[in-house]
């Protein structure tokens, strides 16, 4: 309401305005028509110094009502005849008129006074000026305002009357429509409806739309609960399925070991007790064959462990939690130091890196890919070996350097594979699990393994969690 | 020239044969001149002849000469002084540089008829009183603005007479002369000269 009237209120002002510049430009001109009238009128009494012929033909300007007073002067400025509605024989003060310039006029006070050089012939004869009042000018402002004031108290009022009847067909229903969007979208209920109108417009299409629109958010809803509750149940199943099976790895695992085991630690006791109590029976070769025999046996064995190892890593449950990465490197170098305290090797060891993972499976990691660097720079008379955070570009990656005995690039794809070596036995002892087991311990984190080396130039793993 | 003291009642009933219009007409011309009641009875702003001189220039600027009347004109405006020059350098001073209806205004002395046949303006002197008539008849037809100050000019078939109202230089008007002559009197003229004669008076 009060932007429909304010607007109404600026047209009529507008128009108002517009009107009464155009009047006033109407009056300078007929005031300017009537001062050449007058002034060329008057040209032959400047000329020939006959005031009383001046006077007259000014005395005609009586017939306008709403010119005041009016007068010509002579070419020095003096007056030379006037004339005053009321006679009073006031002259009002001129506005001057600038070199070139033949015409003037200034509203002043309630008036407005034309002042325009006498030109006769191309030469200037004198100057006259009259001075008219506004009144007309007044009145025309006050109807025009009382016209606007009626039309704008008229025109609100019909608004006003109007407005509840377009609040109640248009308005009325478009707000509840708002409103019933933001309940759904807020409270998620997709079982309300907005009520139908019940006219044959736009509106009631626009309900109709909008329920329509609710009744397809409900099905889909429905819908994707739906496939949400069958996939469930499918991981459901499937999650039994793998426990099941994991507990009978687990069971195989445990009759392995257990079954395995037992014949082996009877060849190889046995093999000792024939070295001890019949050595002075057998000669070189033959403890040498035995020797040999209890190698295997015992080689065999950690093989077993190391592959139960491997499972386990694999089923076992993984529990992430922070863990300062830099802490478990070093906690390990030291050990390893311990081990082997004559070995001259350098750790440098990045501070501070923490990551979230399951501490004993990254412990186990990083403990063999330490060993790893550990046992292939036995060799050297010195070593170095660095832990620290590799950020080329976006994804950083944890890596593990040694300056060993490296590996030929060209069987890089066989480091992760099981039992896979690629040394022999007489020179760096191991089986060949313990790169798998990382990759599989990483791989559960959701990392990545890979591995930059050459003959004799070490090696560096690289790993992402 | 006459002269008449600044007494408002015998002023111009004696000068002029005016007729009641005309009188009334003048009676508030003498109102007028109360006004400045301090100004000597002398114009002392501009001498008598400085104010004939610009009055014969602006004649000039009233009239209307008609084809015949111009085919014996030139290419310049003559305003000529006929006999004794009262005017002297004023007049050459006042028209210098002027021009009416683009052709250049030119002062000229002349002393016969004949020679005054190509001016535009001829202003008679008072010293051919005697041989005004012999100068009128020798200009007539020829499309001369006779100018004058001689008593009684206008009567004896002079076009404009200069005549004194209170201070002011005036002048009547003979139309039927000016027509005559073919020449044209704006009525802007007209209405500012103080008598319009429409017939010659018997002159003597």
């Amino acid at each position: 309401m009060l932007v429909s009237g304010a607007a109404l209120l600026l047209a009529c002002a507008s128009f108002i305005a517009y009107d009464l510049v155009s009047f006033r430009q109407a009056t300078i001109y007929n005031l300017s028509i009537q001062a050449q009238i007058a002034g060329s009128n008057a040209v032959s009494a400047l000329l020939f110094d006959d005031q009383s012929s001046a006077e007259k033909t000014l005395s005609a300007l009586q017939v306008s009502p709403n010119i005041i007073s009016a007068g010509i002067l002579a070419l020095d400025g003096k007056p030379f005849a006037a004339y005053s509605r009321d006679n009073s024989g006031r002259t009002p003060e001129l506005p001057r008129l600038a070199t070139g310039q033949s015409e003037t006029y200034r509203f002043s006070g309630g008036t407005v006074v034309l002042v325009r050089s006498i030109v006769f012939q191309g030469k200037s004869t004198g100057t006259i000026y009259i001075q008219s009042g506004l009144e007309a000018l007044y009145s025309r402002l006050r109807l025009y305002a009382g016209i606007s004031a009626i039309v704008l108290a008229v025109s609100l009022l019909v608004a006003l009357l109007i407005s509840p009847i377009f609040q109640r067909e248009i308005a009325g229903p478009i707000v509840q429509l708002a409103e019933i969007a933001q309940l759904v979208s807020r409270d998620k209920n997709y079982s309300v409806r907005a009520a139908p109108a019940d006219s044959c417009d736009e509106v009631s299409v626009l309900v109709g739309a909008f329920n329509g629109m609710l009744s397809q958010i409900q099905e889909r809803e429905r819908a994707l609960q739906k496939a949400h509750d069958e996939l469930e149940q499918r991981v459901q199943e499937r999650t039994t399925e793998l426990d099941n099976t994991n507990k009978e790895l687990e069971a195989f695992s445990y009759s392995v070991s257990h079954d395995l085991r037992a014949p082996l630690r009877a060849i190889d006791g046995f093999s000792q007790a024939l070295l001890e109590d019949y050595s002075e029976k057998l000669d070189s070769s033959g403890q040498d064959h035995l020797q040999r025999v209890r190698l295997a046996a015992q080689r065999m064995s950690s093989l077993i462990d190391d592959l139960l190892n491997l499972s386990r890593v694999t089923r076992s449950e993984m529990r992430r939690e922070k863990l300062d990465l830099s802490a478990v490197v070093r906690s390990i170098a030291e050990e390893l130091q311990r081990g082997t305290p004559s070995r001259k090797v350098t750790f440098v060891i990045a501070d501070g890196l923490k990551v979230e993972g399951d501490s004993r499976l990254l412990r186990v990691a990083i403990e063999n890919l330490l060993g790893n660097a550990w046992k292939y720079t036995s060799s050297h008379d010195s070593a170095r070996i660095e832990f620290g955070l590799h950020q080329p570009n976006g994804r950083p990656a944890y890596f593990i350097r040694d300056d060993g005995a490296g590996f030929d690039p060209l069987y890089s794809n066989r480091l992760f594979g099981a039992f896979q070596r690629l040394h022999s036995m007489a020179e760096f002892p191991g089986t060949g699990i313990g790169l798998a087991t990382v990759q599989r311990i990483i791989r559960r984190h959701g990392g990545d393994i890979w591995a930059e080396g050459a003959v004799e130039k070490g090696a560096t793993f690289y790993f992402t969690l | 020239m006459k002269r008449f003291p600044n007494d408002k009642c015998s002023l111009n009933v004696s000068y002029a044969r005016v007729r009641s219009r005309r009188c009334m007409f003048s009676a508030l011309l003498v109102l007028f001149l109360l006004y400045p009641s301090n100004l000597p009875a002398q114009q002392t702003k501009a001498s008598e002849y400085e104010i004939k001189a610009t009055y014969l220039y602006n004649f000039g600027r009233f009239v209307q000469w008609s084809a015949s009347a111009v085919a014996v004109k030139g290419d310049s405006f003559p305003i000529c002084v006929f006999g004794q020059d009262p005017f002297g350098s004023i007049l050459d001073s006042t028209l210098s540089g002027e021009s009416i209806g683009g052709k250049t205004v030119v002062a000229k002395r002349v002393s016969k008829p004949q020679e005054a046949l190509d001016c535009r303006i001829l202003y008679i002197s008072a010293s051919e009183d005697s041989r005004l008539k012999e100068i009128l008849t020798g200009l007539d037809k020829a499309g001369v603005l006779t100018v004058s100050d001689i008593p009684q000019f206008s009567q004896r078939g002079g076009m404009i007479q200069f005549v004194l109202v209170g201070n002011k230089i005036r002048f009547e008007v003979n139309l039927t002369s000016a027509q005559d002559a073919g020449l044209t009197l704006s009525s802007d003229l007209l209405k500012v000269a103080v008598a319009v004669r429409k017939s010659p008076q018997p002159g003597d």
